[in-house]
């Protein structure tokens, strides 16, 4: 009888056991599954916390920073006014860059697509720069995709579900952005310094011509990350170690990664 | 502790959400404020060492599964904290009754000066090493000084659910 029992329970785990590494193989792996299972859990929690949380939220950040919020509409206004006036005057310049950048085949001027997308949630840990928006798999976006907002470079896409994706920003520690300053002969690797830090870039050779506010874009040499041209950084600080042959260089996002509301996935997967 | 766990379990799922959800866009001079390790740290501080350990658990993985750091380090710097603090809390250090009011904060601003440095080390032995790049100093005077406000009301929480277990046994 007790042998009928344990030998049921056994295979009962077992059937158990198989189901779950079903479920884990076909999600894409134990960590996958894991992530898919924690989520699952916590999903009713976070929106019961959401739902209570959210009308409070508004309310006080209403009443706080409303005139706050007046002054920024009326400013967004002036400059939505400002950048449609000069896109119209910039149109026939446009149209020239198109053609010419067509016929060099530039990957990046006006012939990537790309898909607009809502920042949903910032990244819940102060060690990695992340956030998490709206569109996924099913609008075409795959793992690597450059993804760009507020005037140049983002990051990166890293992680993707049907209806969401992970942008790895450009200012993560993990992120390594291989760029070309504006002369486009110095190739240099930029990397992230945190959350909120800038980026850095650091054995500069001292033949390089630089000052404050020299641009960096994307190298897009061949197997890079990124297609050429997309807009990085600002030099911030060239700084020199006494003694040392290569400057350091501290630099600002093109982008305001501090106010990231859309942003637009470019739909290019890097080379081989 | 078997009668506790389903309500502390319920109450650090509600912490993470609330962490995943509220604190992740409340941020202090651009940091974090890390609830999933104050909240194993107060429950560490009421000496239930084998519920302490479990919610840091829980919380941990729940929190490592939506962040995109290697999986597990939140988790084990937990750990590290509830065990740290339920090592206090066993001796009756912290205790909001008998110590004086300062105590349980103070502890528990130490733990969040520490444990920004101590999820460092373990980004280390996991060969992560671009860590420490981050702004280690503001996570953790900012944690610190979140963890010494929010530690009496956490504590009391922690407390209170430890205490549904030993009075039904009674």
């Amino acid at each position: 009888m007790a042998t009928d029992r344990s030998k049921r329970r056994a295979w009962t785990l077992g059937v158990v056991a198989v189901a779950i590494l079903t479920v884990l193989a076909l999600t894409g792996g134990v960590l996958s599954g894991l992530r898919s299972a924690a989520n699952l859990v916590v999903t009713p929690f976070n929106w019961t916390v959401n739902e209570v949380a959210r009308p409070i939220g508004h309310l006080f950040a209403g009443a706080i920073n409303y005139s706050d919020v007046v002054a920024q509409n009326q400013k967004l206004r002036y400059e939505l006014g400002q950048a449609e006036l000069k896109s119209n005057e910039d149109w026939p310049i446009q149209r020239q860059l198109q053609q010419i950048s067509s016929e060099l085949d530039v990957p990046y001027v006006g012939e990537l697509h790309t898909v607009a997308a809502q920042v949903t949630t910032l990244s819940p840990t102060n060690f990695a720069a992340t956030v998490n928006i709206s569109k996924g798999r099913d609008s075409g976006i795959l793992v690597g995709m450059p993804v760009v907002a507020n005037g140049g470079l983002v990051g990166s896409i890293v992680a993707t579900t049907p209806q969401g994706a992970t942008v790895r920003l450009i200012t993560d520690v993990n992120s390594s952005i291989g760029v070309t300053l504006g002369n486009g002969e110095t190739s240099l690797v930029v990397s992230g310094r945190g959350v909120n830090n800038g980026l850095m870039a650091t054995s500069v050779p001292l033949s390089t011509s630089l000052t404050p506010g020299t641009r960096l874009a994307t190298n897009g040499l061949n197997g890079g990350l990124y297609p050429p041209g997309l807009p990085v950084a600002k030099v911030a600080q060239v700084s020199l170690t006494p003694g040392a042959a290569t400057y350091n260089l501290t630099l600002r996002p093109t982008a305001d990664l501090r106010h990231l509301l859309y942003l637009d996935v470019v739909l290019w997967e890097p080379t081989a | 502790m078997r009668r506790a766990l389903v309500p502390a379990l319920v109450v650090t799922l509600l912490i993470v959400a609330v962490q995943l959800t509220i604190f992740s866009s409340l941020r202090f001079d651009g940091v974090v404020v890390m609830l999933v390790w104050l909240w194993p740290l107060a429950m560490g501080l009421t000496g239930n060492t084998a519920l302490a350990l479990v919610t840091a658990v829980v919380a941990g993985i729940f929190f490592d599964t939506h962040a995109t750091t290697p999986f597990g380090l939140t988790a084990i710097v937990a750990l590290l904290l509830a065990y740290a603090a339920s090592r206090l809390g066993r001796e009756g250090v912290g205790d909001l009754d008998s110590a004086a009011w300062w105590v349980t904060p103070v502890l528990a601003a130490l733990g969040g000066l520490v444990a920004p440095l101590l999820y460092i080390i373990a980004g280390t032995g996991a060969l992560n090493f671009n860590l420490w790049r981050g702004s280690v100093l503001s996570m953790m005077i900012v944690n610190a000084i979140a963890f010494f406000v929010l530690a009496r009301p956490a504590v009391r929480l922690a407390r209170a659910l430890a205490n549904v277990g030993e009075k039904v046994h009674r």
